[in-house]
C-alpha cells in the first residue's frame, strides 16, 4: 500500500520528545555531573580502584554469557526437538527461574550448596563430606547462569519450534547425519536468537547488583554501591565506566542484529524430531538437574528458612521479626509500584510507537532508539544519578524520597521493554479500520477508545506485564531511592538476608517469588512463542 | 432527496496529488449526478483508489476542489475532515471491526438513540436480518461484504464510495453479489462511486464509466460509449479485446485489406481502426486465393476466438460462433459487420 501521507500530529511529537528527554535524563545527568564536578573520570579510570572492578565485571559477564550460550540452546534443543519424556512439563518449568531476583537466588544457592547448607546436611546423613564453597566469582557465575539462562532458552526454543522442517529434511535426503544437520542447518538458523539472548545476558551480568553483592564479588555495580557514600568521585567515575560499557554492548547488539538479519522463519506444523536413543537417560538427568538446581533447590531453601524460623519461635527461641500483618504493607507497595510503573510505561512509550509504526517519523526513530537503549542502563546507575540529583540540586530536592521519583526511575529502567510489544500492537490496528471509522463520523477520541485501544489491549498488556515483573524484582534502584516509608518486598528481603534474619528473608522472598511466579506464568511462559 | 437539485451531488474539479514528488492524480475532474452510479476504471496503480480516498477526505489533494451536495469540502485552503463529510465507504478488505459483532459494526456510525432501529433496517436492506450477534470472523466473505455495505449505508451517507468491493470474493460469488448490490443501490436511490480494475464490473455497475490511466481521467461516458467510441487506442484496448487495424480513411469510410469499415468520425489518410472481434465475420475460403491465414483458434464454449494474420503479419481478432471451426493455416476471408468504428490517425506510417 501507499506510504502514510498524513503528517504526524504535533501533540504526539511533543509527548515523544518529552518522554525521550526523560529517558535520557539519568544517563545525561551522570555524564554531565562527572565532567562539571571535577571528579576526573579519566584519572580514576586508570587507577587501581577502577581497573579491578572493571576487569571483574568483564570476566563475570564473559563467563556467564559463554555458559548461558551453551546451556540455554542445549535445553531448548532437548525440549523442542528431541523425544524426551514429559516435554510439556520441562517446557513449563524451564523458564521459571526467571521468578527469582538474583539476590534471592544467590542467597538460596548459598543456603543450598555451601557447607552447612541443605545439600551438605543431606550428604552428611549419607556419610559424605561436602566442602565446596559457593561464593566470589564462582558463586556469582553460578547464580547468574542459573537465573538468566531463560533469556537465551526462550528465544531459541521459540525459534526452534518455528523453523520449517523442510530444510532439515532436505539435508537428511542429501545424506547429512543428524549432528551435521544441527551444525550446518539448524545452528545457522538459530544463530540470531542465540546471539540476541546472549547479549541480553551479558547486559544483565554487567548490570547485576544482587548476585555479586551476596556473593561478595566486587564488580563495578557493587563497587559503585559501596563507594556511593564515602567516595562519591570514585562512585561517579565507576558509573561512567559502567555506562560506557553498557553503551558499547548496545552498539555491538545493533551491529550484530543488522548483520545477521534474515527472513523470519515461518511456523511449521511439525518441526523435525530427533531420536535420542541411548542418550535419553543422560538428557533427562540433565534436564532434571537443571530444574533442581535453578528452581527446586532455591524454592526448598526459602521454605526451609521460613519453617526453621517459625519452628524456632514456636519452641521459645528468638521472636520472628515479622508479624503476618507486616507482610501486607510491603506486598501492597510492591504491587502498587510495579502496576503504576507498568501503566505509565505503556502510556508514555505508546506515542513513540505510534510515530514509528504509523507515521515513520524521524522523531519517532530517535525516541525509539533512546527508549530502547535506556533498557541497557544498569539500575544502579539510574538510582545513583537520581539520588545525587535529589541531593545536589534544588529542583531535585523536591522529589527526594518521593514515589514519583521511584516510579520515574523504574520507567526509565524498564519502559523500553514495552516498545516492541507496543509497536506490534499499533501495527496490529490496520489503518483501514481507522479510515472506516472516520468515514462513519467517529472523532479521534472515539476511534482511539472504541477501536485502537481494544485492538491493542493484548499487546499493551503483555508489555505492561513484563515491566511489572521486572519492577517487582528490582533491587538497586529501590534500595537507593525508594521513600523511607515505602518498603517493598525486595528491600525487606534484601535487608533481612544481609542481616542474616533468615526466617524473615524466607517469608519476604517467598511472597515475592509467588507474586512474580504468577506474572511470569502469564506473561512469559504462556507467551513463550512470542520471544523469537 | 427533497428538492430537484441544480448542482451535481459530487463535483470534483482539477484535482492533483503527488506523493514524494511522484504525481499520482493529475488534473482530474468529474461530476456525479444525484442517484447516479459511476465506475472509476483503470489498471492498478493508476490513482483511482487515491482519487476515491481524496473524495472521502482520507487523503488531501495538492490542488483542486471538491463539492458534495453543493458544499465545498476541499480546495482553496478549506478542508472538511472525513468524519464530517457524511460520505460512506466500503473498503477493499471490508475493514470490519474484528472485535465488534455485526450490530456493533453496522451501528458504529449511527447516533446511539437510533442505533438498534437503523442497524436492523440496514441489515434487512442487505438481506442479513437477525445477524446482529455474529462476529465478523464467523461470516462468509459474501456476508462480510454485505455487513460492510450495511455499515456504510446505516448513517445514510450523501454519497457511497466503494473501493474494489468485490475483488476479495470468489469469482463464482462475485457475479451474484454484484447484481444484488447494483439492485440495492438502485432501489435506495444511492449515489455511488465504484473503483474497479475489472472492466466487466465497471460496465455492469456504472451508469457512467470514468477510465483512468496514469493519474488522469482519459474518458468519461456511458458504458456503451466507452466500449463503442473509445477516446484513445489505449482505452479501446483496455475496455475489451480489440485489433488496431490499419486502413485508409476516406471520410466516414476506411478501406482495409479485407474490405471497408464504416467510421464514427470522418478521417482522411492512414488510420488505425479499433475493430472489436465480435464485429468480424470469417468465411472459409473456397477459392484458395484469400490472403488472410488463421494463426490460432481458441474454443471458448459458446463462441471461439480466432486470430488471423494478413501477409504483412498484422493480426486481426474475430469472435465466431462456437459451431464454426477453423484450424491454423486455413485461408479465410474476414468481413466487417459491426457498427461504425473508432479510428485514430496514424502518426507512425508503418
Amino acid at each position: 500500500m501507499q506510504a502514510p501521507s498524513i503528517r504526524s500530529p504535533a501533540l504526539l511529537k511533543v509527548v515523544a520528545v518529552v518522554v525521550t528527554v526523560g529517558f535520557a535524563f539519568p544517563a545525561g545527568y551522570l555524564v554531565w555531573r562527572n565532567f562539571t564536578f571535577h571528579s576526573d573520570p579519566l584519572g580514576v579510570l586508570f587507577s587501581q580502584r577502577t581497573q579491578g572492578p572493571l576487569l571483574r565485571t568483564l570476566r563475570l559477564a564473559v563467563l556467564v554469557s559463554a555458559s548461558t550460550a551453551v546451556f540455554g540452546p542445549a535445553l531448548a534443543w532437548l525440549t523442542t526437538r528431541c523425544d524426551v519424556p514429559l516435554k510439556r512439563m520441562w517446557q513449563a518449568l524451564l523458564p521459571l527461574p526467571l521468578v527469582f531476583p538474583t539476590f534471592i537466588g544467590a542467597a538460596a544457592l548459598i543456603r543450598t550448596l555451601n557447607p552447612g547448607g541443605l545439600l551438605s546436611d543431606w550428604l552428611d546423613n549419607l556419610g559424605l563430606v561436602w566442602d565446596v564453597e559457593v561464593r566470589g566469582l564462582f558463586g556469582a557465575w553460578l547464580a547468574l547462569t542459573l537465573f538468566t539462562y531463560p533469556y537465551v532458552y526462550l528465544p531459541v526454543a521459540a525459534r526452534l519450534r518455528r523453523l520449517p522442517g523442510s530444510a532439515e529434511e532436505t539435508a537428511r535426503l542429501l545424506g547429512d547425519s543428524p549432528l551435521t544437520i544441527i551444525r550446518r542447518v539448524v545452528l545457522p538458523q538459530t544463530a540470531t536468537a542465540i546471539s540476541a539472548g546472549t547479549l541480553l545476558v551479558f547486559l544483565y551480568a554487567i548490570s547485576d547488583f544482587g548476585a555479586v553483592q551476596l556473593m561478595r564479588y566486587d564488580t563495578l555495580s557493587r563497587a559503585i554501591y559501596t563507594t556511593r557514600l564515602n567516595n562519591q568521585p570514585v562512585s561517579m567515575a565507576l558509573s561512567v565506566i559502567l555506562l560506557v560499557l553498557a553503551a558499547a554492548v548496545v552498539l555491538v547488539e545493533r551491529g550484530a542484529t543488522r548483520r545477521f538479519e534474515h527472513a523470519a522463519p515461518v511456523r511449521s506444523r511439525s518441526p523435525v524430531m530427533y531420536r535420542l536413543g541411548r542418550a535419553k537417560p543422560i538428557a533427562v538427568a540433565f534436564l532434571a538437574g537443571s530444574v533442581a538446581l535453578a528452581l527446586l533447590g532455591p524454592l526448598a531453601s526459602l521454605g526451609d528458612w521460613t519453617i526453621d524460623g517459625i519452628r524456632l519461635e514456636a519452641s521459645g527461641g528468638r521472636d520472628l521479626l515479622v508479624g503476618w500483618d507486616d507482610v501486607w504493607s510491603p506486598t501492597w507497595h510492591t504491587a502498587y509500584g510495579s502496576i503504576l510503573a507498568a501503566v505509565v510505561s505503556v502510556a508514555v512509550v505508546l506515542p513513540a510507537a505510534y510515530l514509528v509504526v504509523r507515521y515513520r517519523s524521524r522523531i519517532g526513530t530517535v525516541a525509539n532508539a533512546v527508549i530502547v537503549s535506556a533498557f541497557a542502563l544498569p539500575g544502579i546507575l539510574i538510582g545513583l544519578a537520581l539520588l545525587f540529583w535529589t541531593l545536589k540540586t534544588d529542583v531535585g530536592s523536591h522529589l527526594r524520597n518521593t514515589l514519583v521519583l521511584l516510579v520515574f526511575a523504574y520507567i526509565v529502567r524498564f519502559g523500553g521493554q514495552t516498545m516492541r510489544t507496543s509497536q506490534v500492537a499499533v501495527a496490529a490496528v490496520s489503518s483501514r479500520l481507522t479510515d472506516a471509522a472516520r468515514t462513519l463520523g467517529a472523532s479521534w477520541v472515539r476511534r482511539f477508545r472504541s477501536l485502537e485501544l481494544p485492538l491493542m489491549a493484548p499487546g499493551l498488556l503483555a508489555g505492561g506485564g513484563l515491566v511489572m515483573l521486572s519492577v517487582m524484582k528490582e533491587l538497586p534502584i529501590t534500595l537507593l531511592i525508594a521513600p523511607f516509608d515505602f518498603p517493598t518486598l525486595t528491600t525487606k528481603a534484601f535487608n533481612s538476608i544481609e542481616e542474616a534474619f533468615v526466617a524473615e528473608a524466607g517469608i519476604w522472598s517467598g511472597v515475592l517469588v509467588v507474586l512474580s511466579g504468577v506474572l511470569t506464568w502469564f506473561f512469559v511462559v504462556r507467551r513463550a512463542d512470542h520471544f523469537d | 432527496m427533497a428538492l430537484v437539485p441544480l448542482v451535481p451531488l459530487l463535483s470534483v474539479q482539477s484535482l492533483s496529488k503527488s506523493f514524494d514528488g511522484v504525481t499520482v492524480i493529475e488534473d482530474c475532474s468529474i461530476d456525479v449526478g444525484w442517484g447516479e452510479m459511476v465506475s472509476l476504471l483503470g489498471p492498478s496503480g493508476c490513482g483511482k483508489t487515491t482519487l476515491l480516498r481524496i473524495i472521502a477526505g482520507l487523503e488531501q489533494a495538492d490542488q483542486g476542489t471538491i463539492h458534495i451536495a453543493g458544499d465545498q469540502v476541499a480546495g482553496n485552503g478549506s478542508w472538511v475532515r472525513p468524519e464530517d463529510r457524511n460520505v460512506g465507504m466500503v473498503f477493499q478488505d471490508w475493514a470490519l471491526f474484528p472485535h465488534m459483532d455485526v450490530a456493533g459494526n453496522v451501528g458504529y456510525g449511527v447516533p446511539r438513540r437510533k442505533r438498534a432501529e437503523d442497524t436492523a433496517r440496514s441489515l434487512e436492506l442487505v438481506n442479513l436480518p437477525g445477524m446482529q450477534d455474529r462476529m465478523p470472523e464467523t461470516l462468509s466473505g459474501g456476508q462480510q461484504q454485505r455487513v460492510a455495505l450495511a455499515r456504510a449505508l446505516a448513517p445514510q451517507p450523501t454519497v457511497l464510495l466503494l473501493d474494489e468491493p468485490f475483488s476479495n470474493l470468489d469469482t463464482a460469488l462475485r457475479r451474484g453479489v454484484r447484481t444484488e448490490v447494483r439492485q440495492l443501490l438502485r432501489d435506495t436511490g444511492m449515489t455511488a462511486v465504484f473503483v474497479t480494475h475489472d472492466r466487466e464490473e465497471a460496465l455492469v455497475l456504472g451508469d457512467r464509466v470514468a477510465v483512468m490511466d496514469q493519474g488522469r481521467i482519459v474518458q468519461i461516458g456511458s458504458p456503451a460509449e466507452i466500449y463503442q467510441k473509445p477516446a484513445t487506442p489505449w482505452v479501446a484496448a483496455f475496455i475489451g479485446a480489440v485489433s488496431m487495424y490499419p486502413a485508409d480513411a476516406d471520410g466516414s469510410v476506411a478501406h482495409s485489406d479485407f474490405g471497408s469499415i464504416p467510421l464514427l468520425d470522418a478521417h482522411q489518410g492512414p488510420v488505425d481502426v479499433a475493430v472489436r472481434p465480435e464485429d468480424v465475420d470469417l468465411r472459409a475460403d473456397d477459392s484458395g486465393t484469400a490472403t488472410h491465414i488463421v494463426e490460432d483458434f481458441e474454443f471458448q464454449g459458446p463462441d471461439a476466438m480466432v486470430t488471423v494474420v494478413n501477409p504483412a503479419g498484422i493480426r486481426l481478432l474475430a469472435r465466431v460462433s462456437g459451431t464454426q471451426s477453423f484450424a491454423p493455416g486455413d485461408r479465410v476471408c474476414p468481413a466487417y459487420t459491426g457498427p461504425p468504428a473508432a479510428a485514430f490517425a496514424r502518426s507512425d506510417p508503418d
